[in-house]
């Protein structure tokens, strides 16, 4: 580890000067900490400073870290993992998100992992992760998942590098067509949809915030038939293979609208328009027809060598997720 | 006998859950003596010792499978700020985490600073070889002989198994802190052999045995892998000599899963053949050991000999592959072979249409072994299981069984005790606690056979000073230090009532201890501490020696014998395993202490159920590097896949202390593959049984 500064600003908008401080060769923000400390360990990031978000709110007015609003949720950027899982409010209107939260890492990770560091840590690829590997993100020519061990990669995009974006909340704020709200930059706000891009447009880098960009906080739906499900190898701390985030309105029983997002299978969060097309009308209780909308998510993709099994579970994340959101009973091992 | 809790212990814990083996020890309850020093960090590992002026030391390690060390910037590295050496020996690196030199330095920062500085440039040589396929493609063709077998079976089963690499991933990294003062030395090693290190330091420390001592109080874990003297220890001691300096030399994270040894992994070809009724006619069983860099160390115990399987002709090849060497792991080689034993089994009963126990029944070499498969089939409850593969729906449950038997190891040990003036006693004996609670079977020993409470007893051990005892390897310390410290125990009991007779006149078969008091002919005349008051201000010194090396070569002497029972469920959409349930039942002679024994059940399940859906070293084909060199994607069971597990002692006809720490980690894997064969009705050879495996399985291809 390098030696570095610490940074603490009073507000975001100061974050953001001083991310674009010339001074500064690598200044990184910092709030829960935890991607970064396994950077700087593995050797991948060595900033010079870095700047405590941590306790920076988008305004100074005295409110929660999660509000409710006319429309729907105000959640503040620095809100930890554990505080929207223990949500009441989300729980009853924001399902998905609570659920994607406590679904995360640990419980010491959840106290101190916050919304924006979810949405914006790095991918778990392990050729990435590896310092001695100079793969696509780190300035090299290849991608080593290709022909190397890529069970966890993704099984949509066409590459050329193949991660999965490891953020359990973007689905679930897909579900909630979320806005992520910024400063710094000469916009407010960008749609969840945009805020990652795929790797043939830069597969360096996830996101497309600008330069001094700083996220603030998260403005959302509220609703009332939401769920969040994941298929993890384990069931103490591991990350998910496949999960999905739905949120769907009803009408006399059969779902009048969906949105549905999976997660673990492709470089970003994965909406599935076509899913969501194929469940309009679809009565949740009617098996045959819930799976064979399902089903059209394993279409068009592009598996790898190890991976394909994902084309099995992803339908079955999505399945599941509905019954969940639609108050079902879901037949898994925790029932 | 009634033991009394002090206030550094933990409450008692209830025993009405276990009644199947109440009251068969010598102490039921004791939790582990040191278990409040090790949750609260007040117990110093040999990592936690740090020395004023000391020197940190860090190897310089192949990043690939294969690859030459094309340059270094030495001087860079020499020059950053408190760098005190730099030593690079070598350019080939043949594995990822094999060492070439090592860098040394006054703080742990400048030695970080310095391995940057040094800027190692490696470059890929040669073929990488990371599988066992990379070497051995084919399936070996059966033998003309054994073909001839084979004929005159009813059917023949044709079936490959493979299981992963498994690293023993201890709590505490390897390594040692060396407390050099010129002339003496104090090595605060973590290992399992407190002596094998002293025996080592000698050719690398540059001091005779009496000018140092080697002191192991506390191990986090070893699991094999701390047997022996390790090469952290030898450069620590060559460095420290040189120095003349203390020396803190303890590998990290990664270091630890690369090149401190692993459980090989295997690959099992079998043809065997099998009649109608269950009978086995034999066949041949080929297994192969993937021993990374070593060509040594990959056998698979298959056939086990604890079933009749007729006439099988097994051959062993030890496979080289771009990877580090294994070493001895928790019953070596055992693991593997139960797990292909066990479902290999379980498939011919399948096919023969004989429930899996009545065909264990049937094939069983061992009595007691028969009687616990019916203890554990009514515990788990095998009558609710359905026939293989009869299931429909999306959750199906399983239960499968496996077995288990271990020898005894016989080695020397020796042990004293000395009883104080002050009524204190001592036990004291060289051998180390890794984490098994051997410091808490001497000092239960020591107090019930004098007949004092437990808390009056002070612990000794891990120290090459004590009397020598053997390392913690083969499940032999219990067995070997109980009886050594039960001599020295009666002796200075026998000592000390002698003192009371002769001071108090009378014969001193008369006297006896119970409880902390002096009695006579039953009635109580003093107290413990009373009587020892009148003891020379030395104290007594009783002394134990065991030595039942000559036993070695005798197998039918005092083996250890277990089956365990697994209750599963697995989700047939997403192929994901729930463990519900494991019996275990085990002998181990007497129980010395009943939850500390109960305990190394409960981790050699964990650790069991742990490589059977989870561990797995994964090194890529490409560059050969280890790519889950951590805790993340190294992935181990965790608290919310641990299901209840039930450990049953097995207390019929047993006598004497027998092996305890291995055989309860051997029949987890092979009972959970069962289970899950039971549960969906297809077999899945290869550990980790992870989903997509079990997808894969379900979609129609076995394994």
């Amino acid at each position: 580890m390098n030696r570095f500064a610490i940074a603490q600003p009073h507000t975001l908008d100061e974050a953001s000067t001083m991310l674009q401080d010339k001074r500064y060769t690598l200044p990184v923000l910092k709030a829960g900490g935890i991607d970064l400390l396994d950077h700087m360990k593995e050797g991948l990031s060595e900033p010079d400073v870095l700047i405590d978000v941590k306790s920076l709110r988008s305004s100074n007015e005295a409110q929660p870290n999660i509000t409710k609003t006319e429309h729907g949720f105000r959640i503040e950027g620095c809100t930890t993992l554990s505080e929207l899982a223990a949500s009441p409010e989300l729980s009853e209107m924001g399902t998905v998100l609570a659920q994607a939260a406590d679904d995360a890492a640990t419980p010491q990770i959840r106290n101190v992992a916050t919304v924006a560091g979810n949405l914006m840590q790095r991918p778990r690829c392990w050729y990435y992760r590896a310092q001695q590997y100079d793969c696509l993100k780190k300035g090299g020519h290849t991608c080593y998942a290709v022909d190397g061990e890529n069970k966890f990669h993704a099984i949509f995009g066409e590459g050329p590098c193949h991660i999965v974006h490891p953020s359990n909340l973007a689905p679930a704020f897909y579900a909630l067509s979320a806005n992520i709200h910024v400063t710094g930059g000469d916009r407010e706000m960008l749609h969840n949809t945009d805020l990652y891009h795929m790797p043939k447009d830069d597969f360096r880098t996830e996101h497309n915030l600008q330069p001094g960009e700083v996220i603030t906080h998260i403005t959302c739906k509220a609703a009332i038939h939401t769920a969040f499900y994941s298929i993890k190898e384990k069931q103490s701390f591991d990350w998910p293979l496949v999960f999905a985030g739905v949120n769907l309105q009803m009408d006399e029983g059969k779902i009048r609208r969906a949105q549905v997002c999976a997660g673990g299978v492709a470089p970003i969060h994965w909406p599935l328009k076509r899913v969501e097309f194929a469940l309009r009308g679809v009565n949740p209780n009617d098996d045959a027809a819930l799976r064979s909308a399902c089903a059209i998510a394993a279409e068009q993709t592009q598996p790898m060598s190890q991976n394909a099994y994902k084309l099995t579970l992803l339908p079955v994340a999505i399945r599941r997720a509905v019954r969940k959101a639609a108050h079902l009973d879901v037949e898994d091992l925790t029932s | 006998m009634t033991m009394n809790q002090d206030n550094h212990t933990p409450t008692m814990m209830p025993t009405d859950n276990r009644p199947r083996n109440m009251g068969k020890s010598l102490d039921d309850n004791t939790s582990r003596l040191d278990a409040i020093a090790k949750v609260t960090g007040k117990a110093k590992y040999g990592k936690d010792h740090y020395f004023a002026n000391g020197l940190y030391a860090r190897l310089v390690r192949c990043p690939y499978g294969a690859a030459t060390l094309t340059s270094y910037e030495e001087e860079n590295a020499s020059n950053v700020p408190g760098v005190v050496e730099v030593t690079i020996d070598g350019d080939k690196g043949r594995y990822h985490g094999h060492s070439v030199g090592y860098v040394v330095a006054e703080t742990e920062l400048a030695l970080r600073r310095g391995m940057r500085a040094l800027d190692c440039k490696w470059k890929k040589s040669g073929a990488i070889k990371t599988s066992i396929a990379d070497t051995i493609d084919d399936v070996p063709a059966v033998t003309a002989d054994n073909q001839a077998l084979l004929n005159k079976a009813d059917h023949v089963l044709n079936a490959s198994y493979s299981t992963s690499i498994q690293t023993h991933s201890s709590a505490e990294t390897h390594g040692v802190s060396i407390e050099h003062k010129g002339d003496h030395a104090v090595i605060h090693a973590s290992t399992q052999g407190t002596f094998a290190t002293r025996d080592g330091l000698e050719r690398s420390i540059g001091l005779p045995r009496s000018a140092f001592e080697v002191n192991c109080e506390y191990v986090g874990g070893g699991f094999g892998s701390k047997l022996g003297f390790g090469k952290e220890s030898h450069i620590a001691a060559q460095i420290s000599d040189r120095y003349k300096r203390p020396v803190h030399l303890f590998v990290d994270r990664a270091e630890e899963h690369l090149d401190t040894g692993n459980r090989p992994g295997s690959t099992t070809h079998v043809s065997v053949g099998f009649n109608n009724d269950g009978t086995l006619v034999g066949g041949q069983i080929r297994t192969f050991g993937l021993t990374g860099v070593a060509n040594r160390g990959g056998g698979v115990s298959v056939p086990s000999r604890r079933y009749t399987l007729g006439k099988i002709d097994k051959q062993h090849r030890d496979v080289q592959t771009n990877g580090g060497a294994p070493r001895a792991f928790r019953a070596p080689g055992s693991p593997q072979g139960a797990f292909v034993e066990e479902l290999m089994l379980d498939e011919i009963a399948t096919r023969a249409n004989i429930d899996p126990l009545a065909l264990r029944l049937k094939l069983e070499t061992n009595g007691d072994r028969k009687e616990m498969f019916a203890l554990g089939a009514e515990t788990i409850g095998w009558t609710d299981r359905h026939a293989t593969g009869k299931q429909t729906g999306t959750i199906r449950r399983g239960f499968g069984l496996g077995s288990a038997s271990w020898g005894r190891f016989p080695a020397r040990a020796e042990a004293d005790i000395v009883i104080n003036q002050d009524g204190s006693v001592e036990c004291i004996t060289g051998s180390q606690d890794i984490g098994t609670g051997q410091r808490t079977v001497m000092a239960v020993v020591a107090a019930h056979v004098i007949g004092v409470p437990l808390q009056q007893v002070a612990v000794r051990i891990g120290n090459s000073r004590y009397p020598a005892s053997p390392g913690s390897g083969g499940s032999m310390t219990v067995h070997n230090t109980e009886p050594a410290m039960r001599e020295a125990a009666e002796q200075v009991r026998a000592k000390l009532l002698d003192h009371v007779a002769a001071s108090v006149g009378g014969d001193a078969s008369e006297f006896d201890i119970v409880d902390g008091v002096i009695r006579r002919n039953g009635s109580s005349i003093a107290s413990f501490n009373e009587a020892c008051g009148a003891i020379a201000a030395n104290g007594l010194t009783g002394h134990g020696s065991w030595d039942q090396r000559e036993m070695r070569n005798d197998p039918t002497t005092g083996h250890s014998h277990g089956v365990q029972f697994a209750d599963l469920h697995v989700d047939t959409e997403t192929g994901i395993i729930r463990v519900n349930r494991i019996v275990a039942i085990q002998s181990c002679g007497k129980v010395i202490c009943r939850k500390t024994a109960e305990s190394q059940i409960l981790g050699g399940v964990i650790q069991g159920l742990s490589y059977a859906l989870f561990e797995n070293k994964i090194h890529d084909p490409q560059l050969g590097a280890m790519l889950n060199p951590n805790l993340e994607s190294y992935k181990i069971a965790g608290t919310a896949d641990i299901p209840h597990i039930e450990p049953i002692l097995w207390t019929k006809n047993q006598t004497g202390t027998r092996s305890l720490g291995e055989p309860p980690t051997i029949p987890t894997s092979g009972a959970i593959a069962c289970a899950v064969f039971n549960a969906i009705g297809v077999p899945v050879r290869q550990l980790p049984l992870t989903p997509d495996l079990v997808l894969k399985a379900l979609e129609g291809g076995a394994g």
